[in-house]
């Protein structure tokens, strides 16, 4: 029976581009200022995802995923690790966009509006199942389809973007979205139903 | 046709599941959705809607994202943190950050052209009055039939001359 090699790489060797979120963590808090740079780089986009889903504004967004990072690279010494890393920088950031959103509010105050019985008799037609092929029409229609996506979330209620953007973007669960809004689960479920059912009915509008 | 108020409250019961994901609802919950779906056309309907633009949310924000040019993103992020600026860091981004940690050396930097044009308009604006007359040097100040002054390094003289020009 042959030795078998065992090959435990040091972390500070292994590739930024190939090492996992929580090594360049290690060596982001150890003052590596390349780990960090790396770690930007994988979330950024995801971040400014989140923020244009929420603000809207794309310059808005872009700096709302800036500072995200500047309070993530302030606060690294704290991070425990006790969730993922990406998970932490997207709290930051969403955290900032509602910030941004409570402020323009604060002229313009915007209900939720409330669970309405007759939502559920408002469901807009399947008038979109022509945008999920694939041939050239189909797909054409998509990418347009796509645009106009940013136009209907822009229409919808503040917290009804925002419970949106969570669960599409960052992809949260239902306990997920209750612990990250504070909110029990069936409001998370009967919240999530109206923002969908908007923005399908609006959706609708558009490919009609 | 309207529906029954039972069916009806069970619509709105049952309407916030349509938006669950595998596993995310307990088997009890499963079971009444289900049962519910078989029975009911327009909640069978608005699943189906649902179901149409599931994920189209987060695909239309990622596409956005991956359109956008992110190249000056991590140089401004890092020039904010104090981490240095790399080498390929644009030199714009670089003055940016440095005139967001340094404001007021900003400021004078940006206002030193301008009190430096200041400065040398004051100069030129002095120099074009007369310089006064150096130590030793005479200057005639009034002359004529008038009595003379001359202006000396002791003082001005006054020369109180005749008619026959003496």
């Amino acid at each position: 029976m042959g030795w078998r090699a065992l090959n435990f790489r040091d972390p500070a060797s292994v590739p930024l581009m190939e090492a996992d979120d929580i090594a360049l963590v290690t060596r982001a808090k150890a003052g590596d200022a390349e780990a960090f740079r790396a770690l930007v780089v994988r979330h950024q986009r995801k971040v400014y995802a989140v923020a244009l889903g929420i603000v809207k504004d794309p310059d808005l967004a872009w700096d709302v995923a800036q500072e995200a990072f500047v309070r993530v690279h302030q606060h690294l010494p704290e991070f425990k690790g006790e969730s993922a890393f990406g998970t932490w920088v997207m709290r930051i950031g969403h955290h900032l966009a509602i910030d941004v959103i409570r402020k323009e509010r604060s002229a313009s105050r915007e209900a939720i509006d409330d669970v309405r019985e007759q939502d559920i008799e408002e469901a807009a037609e399947g008038v979109l199942s022509t945008a999920s092929g694939v041939s050239p029409q189909q797909g054409a229609l998509r990418r347009e389809l796509l645009e106009k996506i940013q136009g209907a979330l822009a229409q919808i209620p503040a917290a009804h973007r925002e419970i949106l953007v969570l669960r599409e973007v960052e992809g949260l669960s239902y306990e997920e979205l209750a612990e990250r809004l504070r909110i029990p689960k069936g409001t998370v479920m009967s919240r999530l139903f109206h923002a969908r059912k908007k923005m399908q009915a609006l959706l609708a509008e558009y490919a009609s | 046709m309207t529906r029954p108020f039972e069916q009806r409250r069970e619509c709105t019961i049952v309407a916030p599941m349509l938006t669950a994901r595998e596993g995310e609802l307990s088997a009890e919950e499963v079971s009444l959705l289900d049962q519910h779906l078989q029975g009911c056309n327009e909640c069978r309907a608005i699943s189906l809607a649902l179901a149409e633009t599931d994920g189209l949310v987060g695909e239309a924000l990622l596409a956005e994202a991956a359109r956008r040019d992110f190249a000056p993103f991590v140089d401004e992020v890092m020039a904010r943190v104090g981490a240095g600026p790399q080498e390929k860091a644009s030199l714009w981004a670089r003055a940016l950050a440095w005139a967001r940690a340094h404001r007021a050396a900003a400021l004078m930097g940006t206002l030193a052209p301008t009190l430096a044009g200041l400065a040398l308009i004051v100069y030129f604006s002095d120099s074009e009055t007369p310089p006064p007359p150096l130590a030793g040097e005479v200057e005639v100040v009034a002359e004529g039939r008038a009595p003379m002054v001359l202006q000396t390094s002791e003082g001005p003289v006054v020369l109180l001359g005749g008619t026959d020009g003496t």
